[in-house]
């Protein structure tokens, strides 16, 4: 245990890993600043390059870049009321309601002191929570892991938006794509449609590229000079404002003087945030934005001053900042020991871990087995202390050069990012055939979000679809009867979970109409 | 065509752009130069050469890959980039190697499954589509039990299979692969059927070796170096290794033939080139090879200097090599040897699955049109009320916008036509202002950008990770 600890850290203080750390938090804080560009997009861009890394430097650049992209999203949120990524949507409002009484820097220095310590509380959890459940998790036989695929999915396709139909669709869709070649039980290929090249199946990194790079660049062109218009005369109002009042302003170590205390002050509501948000994130499926928008609730809901909300609470704002910070350390935690994702950037995070050999589940943590696994785990601890270290200078800097970073055009970073998105899904495996891939998900996924059906799980159903198969197929041919599939505890609790979260929102609605309509 | 795009390109944004400066021009050509240096045409080789691994990154092919290209890479001084062309259970990364150009710049990793796949029906691929120059190591499967199981020797486990047939468990990788393949054989020779030991299909030697040790199985069959961890910890016993002599670094391990079968199966990785390959691209490429396993080159990283051999020694995998009519004879016996057993009868009947390939994408489809059915009835019974499945059009899209789209979704297309001909570097150049310029910078700036990009692109990838871009007309 000592020893993976120690090979862990020295692991990650090299100078290659810090060098892949700083770098990412640079990248993290560029992405996650422009608006309409997500920190799962940064991520995403960024895997065909884990790819060339070794293990420690893929997870340290993963890790990295979502918790400063994360942070980062704040500044556009605050500076343009433009969130940088959805899970800065919570607080929007709020920051920038405080840039307009000329308190933005303050409202960024709460978001990133907010943010650092939150992420710190969700590495906390996970370092503890996640061995923990390893141990019940060896008892899981095949057909229990097949029912918690059900409920990680099910949470997907739940909680990612409105309806729960669309979620299943896209869920559907991003399974379907996972059967195309060869499964793992199979010896012939199948959906080939005579496709040589497609029966090594449809490979996710691509996909994920399109769906999440090229349509979200596709959107952007859409409505690219009409949005030109439209911040271009926000962003004068603010330029106008921001060189004045920085200037105005106090030194930042007197901005951190003057926050820090205040943290103090705030220490219960930020230790009830970073809980909310480690829980959320916890949840498969769920992730930062959900847990800033529950822990931003919850805030208003227990706060001495809730008609602030909404109109610039500081309050609103550090609490949900921290609980979304808090929630990317949690979501390791399903990821890490049941290989089931608890947000869209684990889920990439799982597939880079699966191309490196690395499979997840229970046994990962356990350093008698598997020293270096074991090792590897740890370092991920220790990078996310790091990575949220890191960003306190990075983050300084970020919002004193924040207005700049929000204005760069994105007519300019459109064509970059088209390149990058070839480059990335060709360098895989180097092969035209991802390009293609790469191309046509890009159009599924612009054509799935202009119907309001969520991208997410898409890429949840390819990720795991290789895996609910296998065990699927290896709970019928084990099994002689359909009752095999509910003969322990686990199996009914984790099956009933599921009808619940299915059936659930329809009833309530259901006995809502009926109550409506007699009453 | 090009020219013309950007021409009316340009002009549509710009009409009154000033004309472009030669100083500019020659910037161009410096900044050109300076990120690309130049490459002279001369004989073989003078361009990257691509070694394809079918197999994953981390894997033992891959490392073995790895190793390989480095050292030729001193040989032949020229880079040798590794491309893991993973999946199909080997059948995509043997196709992208024998069906590339016979030129020499892609070298194939060839692993057994060219002796197996063909016979299997996954492909139509086998060792007479490649020149093979070497192989370049052979690892025999073996047979291993928990220690606390009660059969000492490989007779005890041959009495219990045959006093009770079909039930014991055994794993090692997916249903008809390598060492599945290893223990129906050592049955069939022994004259016991191929179904007397339920086959367990499993993603590979690590997970299945972990369930053996937990107790859901009762034999692996894999090769020594994949189960050395817990072989060295005492956790498993060896009771027989497939091979016709004892394993290098497992002296301890008795062979069949020793203990009275006479069946051998062993994985065995070699290099080939495609067929129509130049012989004298063949010579060059045979001699570096030969020179790399006979251990007569060497590695100097950091401290240490390493030669093939020794890297292969210390990673226990069995360094025996073969080439000329050796390797030919091994092949075509080796090929004779899954032919028999991969038509034989009792094959087929393992082969075939108990549900049918279809049945989970068959369940996702009844899903699918039973969520779709939901959907539009909910989206029926709300239309008064809200309208979710049209597209919200609140915004109206401009002309403006659909242009954009066609432009990005036509400068993918273009990349994915003519890059193989025209190569990265121009093309992506030609992409990257087209579409710079349509989304409205100005030329000037576009240009800018474009020369400091697309090479930056061009030098991260193609030199610092090594993936080979396509080549076009002037050679980048």
């Amino acid at each position: 245990m000592t020893e993976a600890i120690t090979t862990a850290i020295s692991d990650v203080l090299q100078g290659q890993v810090l060098l892949v750390i700083l770098l990412s938090a640079i990248y993290g804080i560029f992405v996650g600043s422009i608006p309409g560009l997500t920190a799962t997009m940064a991520v995403a861009l960024m895997v065909p390059l884990t790819f060339f890394l070794g293990d420690v430097e893929a997870v340290a650049a993963i890790v990295t870049t979502v918790t400063c992209s994360i942070f980062a999203g704040d500044i556009p949120a605050t500076l343009v009321r433009i969130p940088g990524t959805p899970a800065s949507a919570a607080y929007a409002t709020d920051a920038y309601a405080l840039t307009g009484k000329n308190q933005h820097e303050k409202a960024l220095t709460v978001c990133l002191v907010f943010s650092v310590i939150g992420g710190l509380f969700g590495t906390l959890v996970l370092a503890c929570a996640a061995p923990q459940l390893a141990k019940i998790a060896t008892q899981f036989t095949s057909y229990e892991y097949f029912w918690l695929y059900l409920l990680g999915l099910t949470c997907a396709a739940i909680v990612s938006d409105d309806s729960r139909l669309k979620g299943a669709f896209a869920l559907l869709i991003g399974l379907l794509l996972s059967t195309v070649g060869l499964g793992t039980d199979y010896s012939a290929p199948r959906l080939t449609f005579g496709l040589d090249e497609l029966i090594t199946g449809v490979n996710f990194i691509p996909a994920m590229i399109g769906l999440f790079g090229i349509s979200e660049v596709l959107r952007n062109t859409l409505y690219l000079p009409a949005e030109n218009a439209l911040p271009n005369n926000q962003n004068e109002g603010n330029s106008a404002s921001t060189p004045e009042s920085s200037s105005s302003t106090t030194s930042l170590s007197a901005l951190i003087r003057q926050i820090l205390p205040y943290s103090w002050q705030r220490r219960f509501h930020l230790l009830r945030s970073s809980a909310i948000g480690s829980l959320v994130g916890m949840l498969p499926g769920a992730g930062a934005d959900i847990a800033a928008w529950v822990s931003y609730a919850v805030s208003k809901r227990f706060s001495k001053n809730p008609e602030e909300f909404g109109k610039g609470s500081l309050e609103g704002i550090g609490d949900a900042t921290g609980a979304n910070n808090a929630a990317l350390g949690s979501a390791w935690i399903p990821a890490l020991v049941f290989g089931i994702p608890g947000d869209s950037v684990t889920a990439i995070a799982i597939g880079v871990l699966l191309t490196k050999n690395i499979t997840p589940g229970p046994n990962i943590f356990d350093p008698t087995d598997k020293p270096e696994q074991a090792a590897l785990v740890f370092s991920i601890y220790v990078t996310f202390i790091l990575a949220n270290l890191i960003l306190i200078p990075l983050g300084l800097l970020a919002i004193r050069a924040g207005s700049v970073l929000v204005r760069i055009p994105r007519r300019i970073l459109l064509p970059l990012i088209v390149i990058f998105c070839i480059v990335g899904s060709y360098a895989m495996n180097g092969s035209y055939l991802d390009v293609s891939v790469m191309l046509v998900m890009g159009l599924l996924g612009f054509v799935l979000e202009s119907f309001k059906i969520p991208l997410g799980p898409v890429v949840l159903g390819i990720i795991l679809g290789g895996q609910v198969e296998h065990k699927f197929i290896q709970c019928i041919t084990k099994s002689t009867e359909a009752g095999e599939f509910l003969n322990s505890p686990i199996s009914i609790i984790l099956a009933i979970a599921i009808a619940i979260l299915w059936c659930a929102p329809t009833l309530t609605s259901i006995a809502r109409r009926k109550s409506n309509s007699s009453g | 065509m090009f020219p013309n795009v950007t021409i009316n390109a340009m002009n549509l944004c710009f009409p009154q752009q000033r004309p472009l400066s030669s100083s500019l021009i020659i910037t161009i050509c410096l900044a050109f130069s300076a990120f690309l240096g130049c490459q002279s045409e001369s004989k073989y080789p003078n361009r990257p050469i691509t070694l394809v691994c079918p197999w994953a990154a981390g894997g033992g092919t891959d490392r073995v890959s790895r190793q390989m290209a480095a050292h030729l890479e001193q040989e032949l001084a020229v880079p040798v980039n590794v491309i893991n062309a993973t999946g199909g259970k080997g059948v995509t990364g043997h196709n992208r190697g024998m069906t590339a150009a016979p030129d020499g710049y892609t070298v194939t990793m060839i692993t057994l499954e060219l002796n197996t796949m063909h016979w299997s029906g996954l492909t139509n691929l086998t060792y007479n589509d490649c020149i093979p120059l070497y192989t370049v190591n052979e690892d025999y499967a073996a047979l291993y039990v928990r220690t606390d199981a009660k059969w000492n020797t490989l007779q005890a486990l041959e009495k219990e299979i045959r006093a009770n047939p079909g039930q014991l468990k055994a794993s090692g990788t997916a249903s008809g692969g390598a060492w599945h393949l290893g223990i129906v054989g050592w049955l069939i020779s022994s004259d016991m059927n191929a179904e007397d030991i339920t086959w367990i299909s499993s993603t590979g030697a690590g997970p299945s070796l972990q369930e053996l040790i937990s107790g859901g199985l009762d034999m692996v069959c894999c090769s020594l170096p994949e189960a050395r961890t817990l072989l060295d910890s005492g956790q498993i016993r060896a009771l027989g290794l497939m091979a016709p002599k004892r394993a290098f670094g497992f002296d301890d391990v008795k062979t069949f033939q020793e203990q009275g079968t006479a069946w051998t199966l062993g994985a065995w990785r070699g290099v080939a080139v495609p067929k129509e390959t130049p012989a004298e691209v063949v010579d060059i490429l045979s001699q570096a090879v030969g020179r790399i396993v006979e251990g007569k080159t060497t590695l100097t990283s950091e401290s240490q200097s390493t030669t093939f051999p020794q890297f292969m020694e210390a990673q226990k995998f069995d360094p025996t090599f073969r080439t000329g009519d050796d390797l030919k004879q091994f092949l075509s016996s080796t090929d004779a040897k899954f032919q028999a057993l991969l038509t034989s009868e009792a094959m087929q009947s393992v082969n075939t699955d108990r549900f049918s390939p279809m049945i989970f994408p068959n369940i996702l489809l009844g899903l699918m049109g039973c969520v779709l059915v939901g959907i539009t009835i909910s989206s029926l019974s709300q239309r008064h009320t809200s309208d979710q499945l049209v597209p919200t059009t609140k915004q109206k899209i401009p002309r403006r916008g659909l242009m954009n789209f066609g432009i990005i979704v036509g400068a993918t297309l273009t990349y994915l036509l003519f890059v193989e001909t025209v190569g990265f570097v121009l093309l992506s150049m030609a992409i990257t202002l087209v579409m710079l310029c349509w989304l409205g910078t100005r030329l000037s700036i576009s240009l800018t950008i474009t020369i400091f990009f697309v090479p930056l692109v061009y030098q991260i990838f193609a030199n610092v990770l090594r993936v080979p871009l396509p080549h076009g007309w002037w050679g980048w």
